[in-house]
């Protein structure tokens, strides 16, 4: 590895992604209409997930304040549609924005301290932006776009055509593309050398810094990026459910992401999706016979954390992988014989 | 402006309650090296188990006994068959307790059901201070609080164990080098930490509606008062919890709640930028 240059297009990444494209595009033969929306969730809150896997799993810093950029792209949607009648792609860029520029105060405080006082900051920012929100003295910075409705089914230019979200299988062709393409910019900016900076970083701070690296900046950055990628997540959510809360921000919703990510795998990028579809799909058919299925998913954050801590998703595949180069050693050894 | 007094004398009594539960977190902090976010919900269950104790026997003051003895006896297990077999990863240990949180949450949520509850005050005695009838409830709570913060301090300072405790906060290999039983201090420690939560949320019981996510607001307060008194610092993590409430309270008298608890967010972040060390700890030079 060390040496080579920066392959932004190597074959894992094209044979990832054609394996994806082609479930995108068998799903809809296998899926009915309301199962494509509960895809296309899976797929939204599978990016916000990998939001937190960025930071946590590639950057080192448990942070509770994804749900704050979540959020804020719900805020930054809302805004442009309501105030300023821009169309989904402006509403869109208005969520990345608000989303983005929010980042860049928190993130610059944030990453400041380390460890343990990082936890309490993503945390501290958390409750301090709900606590603005909710309380009626800052009404010019809520505003009605905190907690609402669209009360209209969103279009979508695409060249000359106009696409409506009111049929199921734009809404999941469109979620997919979105989530497609912030998925390959996470795979570029992981697979960077920013992103092996960071690794670096994560593993052992003082030896980055010695290597010249600027450890605060960095961290700065993919805090940024990182925001970015949870922004869109909240623009597709409100694009698809039509409707934001307040509950958004807060910062037990960012544990929805840090059980997914840690139960799916932190470190790779496949994983915090594999565990957010299956969070969703057992608490779905889960909550038919058992309310608080939450617990569940407590006690499987306990035994991964326990037994498995690269995660579920990381580890069946390197099991699989040792699985079948035995066996591929198994039969190479049995035809010499 | 009139109830200012009131209000002050409110904050202090919440106060001392808080300082109660964070040197609890502070204290696992200082030993196991990791922050506890099922803090909150420790203390969330002693409140619960409170109500279900007044439901069942109709009687309030036994809670003070059985309450902290059940956390105690949880904390230890809860150290060894959870936390101990990954005690190397700060990180994970955090994630652990995230996942305890939703344990008890949605436990909580299972059995006591979600609506707030409320607990009728056990004294039921007023007298009128500033012009208002002021319930004893409140000075006896604060008394239990004090009380139990002085003597977690004269076990810390005057018991084997306590020295014991304070051994492998300060050098952990010497300690054990030593032939202190790091082990069985760190179920006591936790064990202890998880108790004082859980005593919090008997004290407080009365003084607030009881539901499962009562411990989501205090956990904030509790992360400001270890990071203003100093993370791991236990006299100055109480000594915050005190200050921060009482000017919560002096705002409150002339702005609303939600300006007062701004105002401290914003004071812990200064403190956190200048003096991420804490206000009471001295740097050694």
């Amino acid at each position: 590895m060390i040496g080579r240059r920066w392959q932004p297009f190597d074959k894992q990444a094209w044979r990832g992604a054609l394996v994806l494209a082609a479930c995108a595009l068998l799903a809809p033969l296998l899926l009915v209409d309301y199962q494509l929306i509960f895809a296309a969730e899976i797929l939204i809150w599978g990016l916000f997930a990998l939001s937190f896997a960025l930071v946590y799993g590639f950057g080192g810093m448990l942070s509770f304040a994804q749900a704050l950029f979540f959020g804020a792209g719900c805020y930054g949607f809302n805004v442009a549609t309501f105030k300023y009648s821009l169309g989904t792609w402006g509403a869109i860029a208005s969520g990345l924005a608000a989303a983005v520029l929010f980042a860049i105060p928190a993130g610059f405080i944030a990453t400041r301290v380390r460890q343990h006082h990082f936890l309490i900051v993503t945390v501290i920012l958390s409750v301090l932006v709900s606590a603005v929100l909710a309380s009626g003295h800052w009404r010019w910075i809520a505003g009605p776009y905190v907690t609402r409705s669209l009360a209209f089914v969103p279009e979508v230019a695409l060249g000359p055509w106009r696409f409506s979200f009111g049929s199921e299988l734009f809404s999941f062709y469109f979620t997919a593309g979105v989530v497609g393409l912030a998925v390959w910019l996470a795979s570029l900016v992981t697979s960077s050398p920013f992103g092996k900076a960071l690794r670096a970083i994560r593993d052992n701070e003082d030896r980055a810094a010695l290597i010249g690296l600027d450890v605060n900046f960095l961290r700065w950055m993919m805090f940024v990026f990182a925001a970015a990628i949870a922004g869109i997540s909240g623009t597709l959510y409100v694009l698809l459910a039509r409707y934001s809360n307040l509950e958004f921000f807060d910062w037990t919703y960012s544990g929805k992401a840090v059980v997914a990510t840690i139960v799916g795998g932190a470190s790779s990028l496949a994983g915090p999706f594999a565990g957010m579809a299956f969070y969703l799909l057992s608490s779905e058919y889960l909550s038919r016979y058992f309310q608080q299925f939450a617990i569940l998913f407590g006690l499987l954050l306990l035994i991964v954390v326990r037994f498995a801590p690269d995660g579920l998703y990381v580890t069946a595949a390197r099991l699989a992988r040792e699985a079948f180069a035995r066996l591929a050693a198994g039969a190479s050894a049995g035809e010499r014989r | 402006m009139e109830l200012l007094p009131v209000l002050v004398l409110n904050g202090l009594v919440w106060g001392l309650i808080v300082a109660l539960i964070a040197l609890g977190l502070s204290i696992i902090f200082g030993l196991l090296d990791f922050i506890n976010v099922a803090h909150g919900d420790f203390f969330m269950l002693g409140a619960v188990l409170a109500w279900m104790l007044i439901d069942t026997t109709g009687n309030f003051w036994i809670a003070f006994a059985i309450v902290p003895a059940i956390g105690l006896l949880a904390g230890g297990l809860i150290e060894r068959g959870v936390l101990r077999p990954i005690e190397n990863s700060a990180s994970l240990s955090i994630v652990a307790s995230f996942g305890l949180s939703l344990i008890l949450q949605e436990g909580v949520r299972a059995t006591y059901g979600a609506t707030p509850k409320r607990i009728l005050d056990p004294i039921g005695v007023t007298f009128p201070v500033f012009g208002l009838q002021y319930e004893v409830y409140r000075l006896f709570a604060a008394a239990v609080s004090i009380i139990a913060i002085a003597g977690f301090f004269l076990f810390l300072h005057r018991t084997k164990l306590g020295t014991w405790m304070r051994a492998v906060r300060q050098d952990r290999e010497t300690a054990i080098a030593l032939g202190v039983p790091s082990d069985r201090i760190f179920m006591v420690t936790f064990g202890l930490g998880m108790a004082m939560a859980m005593l919090g949320g008997v004290v407080a019981a009365p003084l607030t509606s009881v539901e499962f996510r009562l411990g989501l607001d205090v956990l904030p307060l509790c992360f400001i008062a270890v990071i203003i008194g100093g993370l791991g610092n236990l006299p100055g993590t109480a000594a915050a919890a005190v200050l921060l409430s009482v000017m919560e309270g002096f705002i409150t008298s002339f702005a609303e709640p939600t300006t007062a608890r701004i105002i401290s967010l914003i004071f812990m972040s200064v403190v956190l930028l200048a003096r991420p060390q804490g206000l009471f700890t001295r740097v050694p030079a």
